[in-house]
């Protein structure tokens, strides 16, 4: 049974592939019926599909392919021109044949689809036998008569194969195969007469395959000219058709293997960890590099690490073009849709594909497909007119649409250009004003380039009368959805009377992809480059309110802005600069900017899933890890346009907190705490033993950064602190200023005890935020009055 | 592999279970505290147990969802157990522990006040949960009685479903 299923996969697997070439072929053949070339290649896929079928037990499919066969055999040879109207037939014998491969995939057993219609259709057009309309069952014995040129024809293309050989070894082969099959045949055909004569209709029908096989081969035994054919019916045609066809590709076809996705996906996971520990080694490299400034070892070290990021970097680009895909599998669908599309509109329309070799994740090519039909539906019933429209328009009857496809930088762009009528703004507004889509006001102040993208609003349509093709108003709505969820960018232009062409701009991949880091209080957030239009800095009183709104002036636009950490609860520790950033951030066509406090910078980030305990969460679309260890969580763009909206202060307010700090009345001299931050243990003491005295909680500090993380630790009240300026990862003037970005902290006095006199110094002091210079040497007493001063020490409570 | 060793394999395995099933019925646990209470997960659901380290807050979940954290290469959440059950935060000390729990895919890290120690009890010494935390909804197994104290045994997968 697995060795069956084996083989089944691999007939799916090629069906479905020979097919998508097919439905390309065919539509090129109705303006070239008499190009053999791409008949023959026609009637091949028919072929090779019929005999694997047959080995495989589908009845069914069998039946029809061999139908079609026949016809396509017929053209082949000249007896038949395909007009339109035999084209519609084998074009929807096409479709059955799909739907049963499909059928064939999700139940490994092919029925559930009436074929006989077609199959009656098919027989029509090969102009056979007057009595289409006779059940399958009777049409068993004709199918016994007509196979006999297509044979004749398969032989003569496989011939080749055996021109090698030598005249001797020829005769030997075909004599042992005819003997072979002969005898074989002869048997079947004994025991087949003995069922056939008393089978019901029904039973007629199941043998009809069958039965026909053997007779085929009857009249090769007559034809030595034939000698492949034996091996053509059943098993043959399958074999057949793969060693014929390694044969004459070999030298032209690259060799190709296939690979489970599954593979591919995990080794893209493997690379994402290494691109995570390459940011690690750099960050790692660099830290180094300030330590050990000059050290012989560093150049070392600088090479590993930049040959192991340049590798790194290239087997990520390697592994991801092994995912990569021609957009030509998508396009290859549509002069098909376009085809039937006119038939059915009564248009003419004439679809010409660019840059089909485009190359695109496998995932996105999956998601682009829908889309894409959407679009060039919506194209061919609204954008393109009728002939008599044109022509008085002195427009070409024929109406084009252009779809190209291009890389622009980190993207790709996929253009659907058509002539048509174009887009009018005008009535576009007028039809969503009607609809209550958008409000008057918004309608007057509304630009063309943005009334063009009402298009894409649920629940729109222009069309005056809903047809089978469009106008549900559905469509498009769905076309802006599944771009954006792939991070991608709908760009609309349009004229009236001259055409519209709408651009789709994809980011390449989606596992890895480039990020702006930015932060807000004292978190990082990643926002997909993709989606970054630019960023500016903007000062507060450039700010405005409108409807309880913020928003700005960019250039000629009003942009909507919302304040990140608004979104995101942060907690407003520190305090906000005059300057804030406003990241533009642009989806589809609608355009938000997002007020960060600092740009961090560009990075390219491993997307990571939340898991299934924290998925779905409004507004982060996953999380990446970082250079430094940590996980940054990535910004999810469309929910964070959406979330804009609800969210109405939008405000660069200060929210001074500082109130806790002074509420708590000190009752007892151990009330009052003071840090003591200095780098020598000495120095430390010293101040201890001046302090001690006054009773007051004391709490030491051997450097900034360890002061910094006592503050925010937030354990202690802390009324003044003692700071040292000299002092190693952190010094006083430093300390001094992030403790001041703290709202909490603002006023915190702070002191300097240092041994550097200078004036300078002290004026760094005083700009860093120090509110009292003590220079070392000091006398105890002099400590302990300014320290009592400062923290406004009761005079009651010394001891 | 050939349907015979398979045979064999599978019926080693069972062996094994018998015999270990035969040999006393002893639960292994991992005791920690929370609170004043004590409290135990089975072992084997245990991935790893770490100390503290920097976390990333999340935002738009409850409270005591603390945040995600980098464990080689894999984002996982941060429960805090302390805030879970209703008690007030508490600054991580130098006992703090974070306990990476899975069941099956599910996967989160728990903040808890204190490790205790393994804990090997048979399982005729493990009661049922008290009447006022029993249904579906509790997240609580079993009640394990030692010699002089109850530990209250957790069901991991309750822990590790999301409730919000």
């Amino acid at each position: 049974m697995d060795e069956f299923q084996e083989i089944l996969q691999d007939f799916l697997v090629e069906s479905f592939e020979l097919i998508e070439q097919l439905d390309q072929d065919l539509v090129e053949l109705e303006t070239r019926p008499d190009d053999l070339e791409l008949l023959n290649r026609i009637f091949r896929v028919a072929h090779t599909v019929k005999g694997a079928s047959s080995f495989l037990n589908f009845d069914v499919l069998t039946h029809l392919t061999h139908h079609m066969e026949d016809v396509l055999n017929r053209a082949r040879h000249g007896e038949l021109v395909i007009s339109p109207d035999i084209m519609d037939v084998i074009l929807e014998s096409i479709d059955l044949m799909k739907a049963l491969l499909n059928i064939i995939r999700d139940t490994s057993a092919d029925g559930g689809v009436d074929v006989s219609a077609c199959v009656s259709r098919l027989d029509r057009c090969v102009g056979g036998s007057g009595n289409i309309q006779t059940p399958v069952s009777q049409e068993a014995p004709k199918v016994e008569e007509e196979p006999e040129p297509e044979i004749e024809f398969v032989d003569t293309d496989d011939e080749i194969d055996y021109e090698n050989m030598g005249a001797d070894e020829l005769e030997a082969e075909i004599e042992r195969l005819l003997n072979q099959r002969q005898a074989e045949d002869k048997v079947k055909r004994e025991a087949k007469k003995g069922s056939n004569n008393t089978s019901s209709s029904e039973q007629e029908d199941e043998f009809a395959e069958e039965d026909y096989e053997p007779v085929i081969k009857v009249p090769m035994t007559v034809t030595p000219v034939l000698k492949p054919a034996p091996t053509s019916s059943n098993l043959g045609d399958s074999e057949d058709a793969r060693a014929a066809a390694p044969a004459k590709k070999a030298q032209t076809v690259e060799q190709t293997i296939r690979v489970d996705v599954k593979r591919l996906d995990h080794l893209m996971n493997l690379i994402g960890e290494l691109v995570l520990a390459k940011n690690r080694l750099i960050k790692i490299n660099d830290d180094v590099e300030e330590r050990y400034e000059g050290e012989g070892f560093l150049e070392e070290l600088n090479q590993v690490v930049s040959i192991v990021s340049l590798v790194t970097t290239d087997l990520q680009i390697a592994v991801m073009k092994t995912r990569m895909l021609p957009i030509g599998k998508v396009f290859n669908k549509f002069p098909r849709m376009i085809r039937d599309l006119s038939r059915e509109l009564n248009k003419k329309i004439e679809l010409e594909l660019y840059g089909e070799e485009t190359e695109l994740d496998k995932s996105i090519v999956e998601e682009v497909g829908d889309p894409l039909v959407h679009i060039i539906r919506n194209s061919c019933d609204h954008g393109i007119e009728i002939p008599k429209i044109r022509a008085e328009q002195g427009k070409n009857e024929t109406g084009t649409i252009k779809l190209k496809a291009y890389n622009e930088g980190n993207q790709i762009v996929i253009q659907i250009d058509d002539d048509g009528k174009g887009l009018d703004a005008d009535m576009l507004k007028r039809k969503s004003l009607e609809k209550g889509l958008i409000t008057q006001k918004e309608s007057d102040n509304m630009s063309d380039k943005e009334a063009f993208t009402l298009i894409f609003k649920p629940g729109f349509s222009t069309a005056a009368t809903v047809t089978n093709v469009s106008g549900r108003g559905v469509g498009m709505d769905v076309v802006k959805t599944n771009i954006e969820k792939l991070n991608g960018i709908i760009d609309i232009d349009s004229e009236v009377g001259v055409g519209t062409s709408m651009k789709l701009k994809i980011p390449l991949t989606l596992a890895i992809i480039q990020a702006l880091l930015v932060g807000v209080q004292e978190e990082h957030y990643a926002i997909p480059l993709a989606s970054v239009l630019e960023t500016v800095r903007i000062s507060k009183d450039e700010v405005y309110t409108v409807e309880g709104r913020s928003v700005m002036r960019l250039r000629e636009d009003i942009l909507p802005l919302v304040h990140i950490g608004d979104i995101f609860e942060v907690e407003r520790i520190l305090d906000s600069s005059e300057y804030a950033y406003v990241v533009v951030l642009g989806l589809g066509t609608s355009k938000l900017g997002l007020i960060v406090d600092t740009l961090v910078g560009q990075e390219e980030i491993v997307i990571k899933s939340l898991g299934e305990f924290l998925k779905g969460i409004e507004g982060i679309a996953g999380a990446t890890i970082r250079g430094d260890g940590g996980v940054t969580l990535i910004v999810d763009v469309i929910a964070i346009m959406d979330m804009a909206k609800r969210v109405k202060v939008t405000a660069l307010k200060d929210t001074t907190s500082d109130a806790a700090m002074s509420t708590r009345e000190k009752t007892k001299a151990s009330d009052y705490t003071v840090m003591i931050v200095d780098d020598s243990k000495t120095d430390r003491t010293i101040m201890r033993k001046a302090l001690e005295p006054l009773g007051i909680t004391l709490v030491e500090a051997g450097d900034g950064q360890e002061a910094l993380s006592i503050l925010k630790q937030g354990d202690y009240n802390f009324d003044a602190m003692l700071v040292d300026i000299e002092m190693p990862r952190m010094d006083g003037y430093s300390l001094a200023i992030e403790i001041k970005k703290y709202n909490r902290y603002k006023n915190l006095p702070l002191i300097a005890v240092t041994s550097r006199t200078g004036k300078s110094d002290r004026m760094r002091g005083v700009e860093s935020g120090m509110v009292e210079y003590i220079t070392k040497p000091y006398s105890a007493d002099y400590l302990s009055s300014v320290v009592q001063r400062n923290v406004n020490f009761k005079s009651e409570l010394l001891r | 592999m050939s349907d015979k060793l398979k045979q064999v394999i599978s019926k080693q395995r069972k062996h094994e279970e018998d015999s270990l099933k035969r040999s006393d019925d002893i639960v292994q646990l991992v005791g920690f505290v929370i609170g004043d209470e004590e409290y135990a997960v089975p072992i084997l659901a245990i991935q790893e147990i770490i100390k503290p380290f920097p976390w990333t807050r999340v935002p738009q979940v409850p409270k005591y969802v603390v945040g995600v954290f980098n464990m080689r290469g894999a984002v996982i959440p941060l429960i805090d157990l302390r805030l879970k059950f209703g008690l007030s935060p508490k600054k991580h000390n130098e006992e703090t522990r974070f306990i990476v729990m899975r069941h099956g895919d599910d996967i989160a890290g728990f903040v808890i006040d204190r490790l205790t120690m393994a804990i090997r009890i048979s399982k005729s010494k493990i009661g049922p949960a008290p009447e006022t935390a029993n249904g579906d909804d509790t997240a609580i197994d079993g009640v394990g009685k030692q010699e002089d104290r109850i530990i209250t045994i957790l069901k991991v997968n309750k822990l590790l479903e999301r409730d919000f």
